[in-house]
């Protein structure tokens, strides 16, 4: 039974879940925008990387660069569609 | 009755119901002439089912051109209707409807086709691969692409086309402002060929990426390898975008949603913004191949190897992250902020420097070369001085205190076509000049080729360069008609004489096929025009495995290294080669998607959900399918070899 | 066909080598299809017109519960690639059997949560704001289902076929699809649900 539970995984798990947990302290603690935004961002991406990295076993082959070209390049681009669309329609819209 | 009724047009005229006759008679007569000729079997057997690469190719150039003829007829119809001030040939309904669709097919269903179909038949032999990576899939992304394009036209004859432009732009395109199904066909057309496009652009990058031949690395790639790898990233980054902005827009249209609306917290800007999120990229999808394709006729007919190979891949990488960061520059004077414009006005005039840089080498690749003037050279060369002018004048427009001028006039509509036809257009036509011995084992005739560039050339200068006038006059695009008054009439008249002149030129590319096809010798070789990469180091034309043995390479001229310096391309031994089987799965599939969209465009659910349930059968189908492929022995690969004058070495 | 013993069965032939590749690629476009659907929500989110407010109709309850639900998942696929791994087939088709069960339970208590909000008057034709909540939602949602319906197909061709290096190939490939659902919800999760609540 033992081997069908690679301390790696459980690890993974468990820190995914201590992620989602310090996450919800911007619901239960009084705090800033920014401050809360901060916590969000570092939970978010750093639970995201977990997955990538532990579970979805991202860099074990010599395709490793190619994955991980095409997940930088997709979260840049997902950010300039985000940050410029805000930019464009809500900060700057005269 | 009431069922069919929503299925006529709205706005009829005597051309609909003869272009509707026309439409129906060529049906009639292509059936029966496959029935009388017995084709059917051989046109199942051989291309409707084919998940050959080269043969996928084929068809995408040719839907594409046809689409050509298509786009072209609605070119020359909004010509005409401009030439004369006052003129009552369309009224403003239908020129609205053929400058939408005018946009939609030239864009969407002729150059992405075309490019696409070059890049099919072309990138697998260039990296000395037998096929793509997925051979069904690139299938699929065919027939879909089909699916849509014919989806689109059939608006014309059915229920009335779309008429908010290409851009589609709402409010003006919700339901309010179009009632018609039109911009519903618009929606679906768009999302199911947008689907094909994204499958390609994985299944290219996947291809390039894995399959390249042994010592081919990154760096090592033909041009045209390069630009296709970074045009299909472009379009795995970009059609996403898309398919939500369209799926958004359906949902207002047929479902009541808030997204593009101007009450209720919806926004209508951010149809604009999402649009163009995807359709700047999409330029640069278009052109980038097109620069690739100028790359490889430029070093072929100067016989000199490409100058500044480094920097061209540094430049074409540079261009792709930067049409992802350009967007704003469409809409100016949409509102938003001075901070913005800047920040978007100087991202758009720094895609000017890595497009420099490429016209740079190109020159210098010229230089000192012993040019050849062949026709895909003569393209190529009509390419750097005309496109320069269109880069220039977007510059003109980058500027976002400026565009407030130009926005919206006939000036712009110059300056994209003048990037579009010498960039986009006239490299198809090299390219296909170019590969024709390739795909068909026949050339092209050189001298009415000639005559066809010069009516392209000199009729696109008659056609575009009035219109940077009169725009800079004031003449507002997408308007019907203008008094005479205004004075726009002589421009508009000469407008109309080059778009006539590029119609010839049309006639005279197709006759050029029909000549070659009846009177070119068969016997021109396997390296026709001299060439340097790896697609010509196979026979004409290929062979179904295109190479009996994977080819060895060194540089990314690697035929040219075999001719002159005696590298050896081809070591060992020929073994059977594993190969794809053909599949009748992608056509269903498609046909089952055009039901989809039609059905969703007349709210006909009892087809959607029918044809729906069709699709996920299909899907469940493959799932669970068994196909290994077969393999050709090496008994056969050494009888076609000495059928096509004995292996290489 | 060549097989390479020193790796994973799903990577032991070339084909699968593609084919996994070419799914991570599709990921990508994966990603530009959930910004784009972040972007109009971010920029629809304050655009409530009459209707209600994000701090209105969110409950924290269902949604933590779905995320335990969703992140548990993705551990317990992530097991089940493990046990093929070892060649152990019968606790890789039990964990891929929690994987699906999980995932149905999620999918139980997102249709309730859509049909509290329809209640409290957030449908998808409220507002720019509930039109991209629940468009963002849904299209996650529909991906669930598309996975519940693809889990199962795998689970059968396991069954009937064994390990072998086309199933672990597709095992393989739907675990990644899997655990991207979850990247996805953690996103919605922190900045829909918790940002709007915040």
């Amino acid at each position: 039974m033992k081997e069908l539970f690679p301390i790696k995984q459980i690890n993974g798990f468990v820190f995914s879940l201590l992620l989602t947990v310090v996450a919800l302290s911007v619901y239960f603690m009084d705090m800033s925008y920014e401050w809360g935004m901060t916590i969000l961002l570092i939970t978010a991406f750093v639970q995201a990387g977990v997955q990538f990295v532990i579970f979805m076993h991202a860099g074990e082959t010599k395709d490793r660069d190619v994955i991980f070209s095409t997940l930088f390049y997709g979260v840049f681009l997902a950010l300039a569609a985000v940050f410029g669309s805000l930019l464009t329609l809500v900060w700057d819209m005269m | 009755m009431e069922f069919f009724e929503r299925f006529a047009i709205p706005h009829p005229s005597p051309m609909i119901y003869a272009s509707m006759v026309a439409i129906g008679l060529t049906v009639i007569a292509i059936i029966a002439g496959l029935t009388y000729f017995k084709k059917w079997g051989y046109l199942w057997r051989e291309w409707l089912t084919t998940v050959d690469h080269k043969k996928i190719g084929i068809m995408y150039i040719i839907s594409a051109l046809l689409m050509l003829f298509r786009g072209g007829a609605d070119a020359v119809m909004m010509r005409l209707q401009t030439s004369v001030p006052d003129n009552t040939f369309l009224d403003a309904q239908h020129y609205n409807e053929v400058f939408t669709t005018h946009g939609v097919v030239m864009i969407i269903f002729m150059a992405m086709a075309f490019i696409i179909g070059l890049m099919n038949f072309i990138v697998p032999l260039q990296i000395g691969a037998r096929d793509v990576a997925f051979p069904r899939l690139n299938a699929i992304s065919f027939w879909l692409y089909f699916a849509g394009a014919m989806l689109f036209n059939i608006s014309f004859v059915i229920g009335g086309s779309p008429d908010a432009g290409w851009t589609n732009y709402y409010p003006l395109a919700n339901n309010e402002f179009s009632p018609s199904v039109g911009v519903n066909y618009y929606n679906w057309a768009l999302q199911i060929s947008g689907i094909g496009t994204l499958i390609t652009g994985i299944n290219f990058i996947a291809t390039i990426l894995k399959m390249r031949a042994p010592g081919m690395k990154l760096m090592k790639m033909p041009m045209f390898t390069w630009t296709a790898l970074i045009t299909n990233l472009i379009i795995v980054f970009a059609f996403p975008v898309l398919t939500v902005a369209i799926l958004m827009g359906t949902l207002d249209r047929q479902f009541a949603t808030n997204f593009f609306t101007t009450t209720a917290g919806g926004s209508d800007m951010m149809w604009a913004n999402l649009f163009w999120f995807w359709g700047h990229p999409e330029v640069y999808i278009l052109i980038l191949p097109a620069f690739g394709i100028y790359s490889e006729i430029i070093a072929t007919f100067s016989q000199r190897n490409l100058y500044g190979y480094k920097s061209m891949v540094g430049s074409i990488v540079i261009i792709s992250t930067l049409s992802f960061l350009v967007w704003v520059h469409h809409f100016f004077t949409m509102g938003q902020g001075a901070l913005t414009n800047s920040i978007f006005s100087i991202t758009t005039m720094a895609i000017a420097v890595p497009t420099g840089i490429k016209i740079f080498n190109w020159l210098l690749t010229m230089w000192k070369g012993k040019i050849r003037f062949t026709v895909p050279m003569l393209y190529s060369v009509g390419f750097i001085p005309l496109f320069t002018i269109g880069g220039v004048t977007g510059v003109m427009l980058a500027m976002a205190s400026a565009d407030y001028q130009y926005h919206n006039t006939m000036f712009l509509v110059a300056h994209f076509h003048n990037t579009i036809i010498p960039g986009v257009v006239f490299a198809m036509i090299a390219g296909l000049t170019y590969w024709w011995p390739k795909m068909f084992g026949f050339m092209l005739n050189e001298k009415i080729g000639k005559w066809g560039f010069w009516f392209m050339t000199i009729g696109f200068c008659f056609a575009f360069f009035p219109m940077y006038i009169t725009g800079l006059d004031g003449q507002a695009r997408r308007m019907y008609t203008y008094s005479e008054a205004s004075g726009f009439g002589p421009l508009n008249m000469l407008s109309f004489f080059g778009a006539g002149l590029m119609a010839i030129s049309f006639i005279i590319i197709v006759y050029n096929i029909y000549y070659s096809f009846r009177y070119s010798p068969r016997n021109v070789g396997d390296d026709p025009w001299n060439a340097r990469s790896l697609e010509w180091a196979t026979h004409n034309p290929v062979p179904e495995y295109n190479f009996a043995i994977a080819p060895q390479v060194k540089s990314s001229e690697a035929f040219w290294d075999y001719k002159k310096n005696g590298h050896q391309l081809f070591k060992g031994d020929i073994k059977d080669i594993h190969m794809p089987n053909n599949s009748g799965q992608p056509i269903i599939m498609a046909g089952l998607f055009f039901i989809f969209g039609f059905s969703f465009v007349f709210y006909i659910w009892a087809g959607v959900i029918i044809s729906g349930i069709g699709i996920l059968a299909c899907l469940v189908y493959r799932s669970f399918e068994k196909d290994d492929g077969h393999h050709i022995h090496v008994q056969e690969i050494k009888e076609t070899e000495e059928k096509f004058g004995g292996a290489k070495k | 066909m060549k097989l390479n013993n020193t790796q994973p069965l799903e990577y032991s032939t070339e084909q699968n080598k593609i084919n996994i590749v070419g799914f991570w690629i599709f990921l990508g476009a994966e990603i530009m299809l959930f910004a784009t659907l972040f972007t109009a929500y971010f920029v629809y989110e304050n655009r409530t017109g009459t209707g209600p407010t994000g701090e209105e109709i969110f409950i924290l309850g269902p949604i933590l519960i779905n995320t335990f639900l969703l992140l548990t998942s993705s551990f317990t696929i992530g097991l089940a690639i493990h046990a093929m791994r070892i060649n152990r087939k019968k606790a890789t088709l039990a964990f891929l059997g929690i994987t699906l069960v999980l995932g149905a339970a999620f999918l139980g208590i997102e249709i309730y949560e859509f049909m509290t909000y329809y209640h409290e008057g957030a449908t998808l034709q409220t507002s720019g704001f509930t039109s991209s909540l629940l468009l963002t939602l849904g299209t996650h949602g529909a991906h669930v289902t598309f996975g519940l319906f693809w889990g199962l197909a795998i689970i059968q061709q396991i069954i009937k076929r064994g390990i072998t290096p086309q199933t672990a190939n597709k095992t393989f490939i739907f675990s990644l699809y899997w655990h991207f659902l979850d990247v996805m919800w953690i996103f919605i999760y922190s900045f829909i649900y918790l940002k709007g609540m915040m």
